[in-house]
């Protein structure tokens, strides 16, 4: 009799092989699996829970059926044209770090074999990962990273949800200049004069610089001055010099694009040394976090930042104030930017999985390619989502737009954001000038 | 003008602080030649401290000084007697990457314990408030307690170094281990006091420094760097030498402010558009470099 021991080692290593297999090849039809990278730690966690609440909301809406819901993803348990296959997320946390971002969108493909791709938050990181995404030609829709070079990349295999920088600069000198015209609510003209002076500071990685280029452009464009503009590390512990630099020139608006933790500090520093200028703006990120209010309370109010979603979106809007009830039980905390967002690109999957009706890579392509969303299925005040497929921006939805919010006191003594842009849209009077710290 | 006060302010008062935090740094060094790369974990454990302490106990985190500075003491001598001790045994090397783990492992031990989020103190009697000292500079109340605090540190620890006995006897074994060892003094335990001096003198430096930097459990390494520069300059093992080098290391960081006082004054556009606050840490590092080509051996320097 040939080797006992050699038979059974074989036999052993078969059946080892056919457990691992097997399940995979029983199951695949039932669960359609995307790969999801956040911050989940780091300076920008807070921001990393909400996306991730929010990415999990739109999966159980689409996972079950919500009659009462008026979303063609809340009809169907699952996606329908894939025989009711479910939705997994499987969360991966990059840290802010490109470098480990890319690692674990590698490991999302090959380990875990993952039909897509959805993520990073931080420009930087789906840079990265959008470099991954397009080697292995495993779709990738970017839900809330706004630095514009992503979609100039010329890659096929990324698409983005969210407008990008660009657009929300763009609002911003708009309202500037809606200023000097009078035409915002509540503040009367302002001489140009007055306001002309600006100063920046952002951080130093893609987005931040990113924006710094945007606010440059602009403001040549719009006819305003960057006095200074500075670009800063966002793991610095002390930016006590960087507001010293931006004060020293005299600024009468300061704009800033920080994540959670720098937007914070580089409040209570600005507090610290008394700054005072009229306008002070952050472009999201860091400014729209829970704990931006949470730990600075009074010392925001006055603060404009640019924005994708309010909670008072809701008095307008519905299904907005919605899915924001159901957040709001989730997690304790409204809608915000990023929540919002990440739950809008989820929701973009499902409506391209719907369509391609299945997960050959080719075929989800395609139907992101020619996929068109009206505005009112989405909880964000955007006209729809259709992805460009000619032009510059190649893989960019057209039709989103943005908000610019100031934090203000409520009656209820609550700190909220009031839409201050759209001008036509705008909830309160603005406070201007900024308030003195 | 009142940016180069502000700047010279600034200057003099992050200068004291990180005075204070490469104080202990000198006298381990000075004590026994051995270079702790932990320093900074020590820093970041007191900072952590401080924090915990005036949040668990809803005290003003100035009075948590005491707690930082026994915790520190103890846990330098920890270190001493159940690490560092083994690795006097060891040629240099094992003792540079000795406290290289320690340092390493200090630092994941706080991740695991305190994650990797930045916290910082939300309130205290000095947290948020400043005085104006006129020409429109705002001096930090947190910053001037922590820098006076420093100074008061400072003579403190001359005043046990020359003028007690066991001071004495700590200087004696830093400069002729033999012969204080004939003179009846026990080496050993003047080692694990070096590092409880060390180790005390950092984390109080730490529960200071919360007041107005937050903390997350990577603060160490910056801290490490700086302090390794101001001992350089200062001379190995000096205590006046490590005052004065934090000054100047303190002024060092503040080149940015004099360069926009510079282009300011004489309103040079290109000089406003150098990104000088970039390149911060870059001053230090450039002249820890310039030290170690010039004079190793630093300002005061008395150690070799």
């Amino acid at each position: 009799m040939k080797n006992p021991k050699k038979s059974w080692r074989r036999l052993s290593v078969a059946i080892l092989i056919a457990a691992l297999v097997l399940p995979d090849a029983l199951f695949a039809a039932d669960e359609i699996k995307i790969g999801v990278l956040f911050p989940l730690t780091g300076g920008a966690a807070s921001a990393g829970r909400e996306l991730r609440a929010g990415a999990e909301l739109a999966a159980d809406i689409a996972n079950s059926v919500m009659p009462d819901l008026n979303m063609t993803m809340a009809k169907n348990a699952g996606i329908k044209s894939l025989g009711g296959a479910k939705i997994t997320l499987i969360f991966k946390d990059h840290e802010g770090n490109p470098t480990l971002g890319a690692d674990l969108a590698k490991k999302l493909i090959l380990d875990d074999k993952v039909d897509g791709l959805m993520g990073a938050y931080h420009s930087s990181v789906t840079k990265a990962v959008s470099a991954v995404a397009e080697q292995y030609g495993i779709p990738l829709i970017n839900d809330s990273s706004t630095s514009p070079e992503l979609t100039r990349q010329g890659y096929k295999w990324f698409w983005r949800s969210t407008p990008h920088d660009d657009y929300f600069t763009k609002d911003l000198f708009e309202l500037l200049k809606g200023m000097t015209e009078g035409k915002v609510k509540g503040v009367s003209a302002v001489p140009k004069k007055d306001i002309a002076n600006l100063a920046s500071a952002c951080e130093k990685t893609e987005w931040g610089s990113a924006v710094s280029e945007l606010i440059d452009n602009f403001s040549k464009a719009y006819g305003f001055e960057v006095k200074k503009s500075i670009l800063y590390a966002n793991k610095a512990t002390d930016l006590s010099s960087e507001v010293r630099s931006l004060m020293a020139v005299k600024p009468d608006a300061m704009l800033f694009a920080s994540y959670g933790s720098d937007a914070i500090l580089m409040l209570k520093t600005l507090k610290d040394q008394k700054a005072a200028p009229k306008i002070l703006w952050g472009q999201n990120a860091g400014f729209e976090v829970p704990e931006f209010v949470n730990s600075l309370g009074d010392t925001t109010i006055g603060v404009l930042t640019r924005t994708v979603f309010i909670p008072k979106v809701g008095q307008v809007k519905p299904i907005a104030a919605k899915v924001n009830a159901m957040y709001k039980v989730k997690t304790g905390n409204d809608l915000s930017g990023a929540s919002a967002r990440s739950f809008t690109g989820l929701q973009a999957w499902v409506h391209v999985l719907e369509k391609a009706g299945s997960l050959k890579p080719a075929d989800i392509q395609k139907a992101a390619n020619s996929i068109e969303i009206p505005g009112d299925e989405l909880v964000v005040p955007w006209q729809g989502i259709k992805f460009a497929t000619t032009g510059d921006d190649i893989g960019q939805n057209t039709l989103g737009s943005g908000l610019i919010g100031q934090y203000q006191k409520g009656a209820d003594g609550k700190i909220d954001l009031e839409i201050i842009y759209p001008l036509n849209l705008a909830t309160a009077n603005m406070i201007y000038p900024f308030p003195k710290f | 003008m009142d940016i180069l006060v502000g700047s010279l302010v600034a200057g003099i008062l992050l200068g004291l602080v990180l005075a204070l935090v490469a104080l202990g740094l000198t006298i381990i060094f000075g004590v026994m030649d051995i270079v702790n790369f932990a320093h900074g974990e020590f820093l970041m454990i007191g900072m952590y401290t401080g924090l915990l302490t005036a949040q668990a106990t809803g005290m003003d985190p100035l009075f948590t000084l005491p707690v930082a500075a026994v915790i520190g003491f103890l846990l330098g001598v920890l270190c001493y007697n159940g690490f560092v001790k083994f690795l006097l045994r060891g040629p240099m090397i094992a003792q540079l990457l000795g406290t290289f783990g320690l340092m390493l492992a200090l630092r994941n031990l706080a991740l695991l314990f305190f994650g990797s989020e930045d916290r910082s103190l939300q309130h205290g009697l000095l947290v948020g408030q400043s005085f104006d000292i006129g020409m429109g500079i705002i001096v930090s109340a947190t910053k001037l307690a922590v820098a006076v605090l420093a100074v008061v540190s400072f003579i403190g620890v001359w005043l046990l170094m020359n003028r007690t006995k066991i001071g004495k006897a700590l200087t004696a074994t830093a400069l002729n281990r033999q012969g204080a060892r004939y003179m009846g003094i026990p080496t050993e335990r003047m080692n694990a006091l070096a590092w409880g001096i060390g180790g005390g003198t950092v984390t109080v430096a730490g529960a200071l420094i919360v007041n107005f930097w937050s903390v997350n459990p990577y603060v160490g390494l910056t801290f490490t760097m700086i302090a390794f520069t101001v001992v350089a300059l200062g001379g190995f093992g000096s205590v006046p030498g490590a005052f004065f080098a934090g000054l100047v290391v303190g002024l060092i960081m503040e080149i940015p402010g004099f360069w926009d006082f510079f282009a300011i004054t004489f309103n040079l556009a290109w000089m406003s558009n150098v990104p000088m606050t970039s390149f911060k840490y870059t001053w230090i590092y450039v002249s820890y470099f310039v030290i170690m080509l010039i004079s190793p051996r630093g300002l005061f320097g008395w150690k070799q």
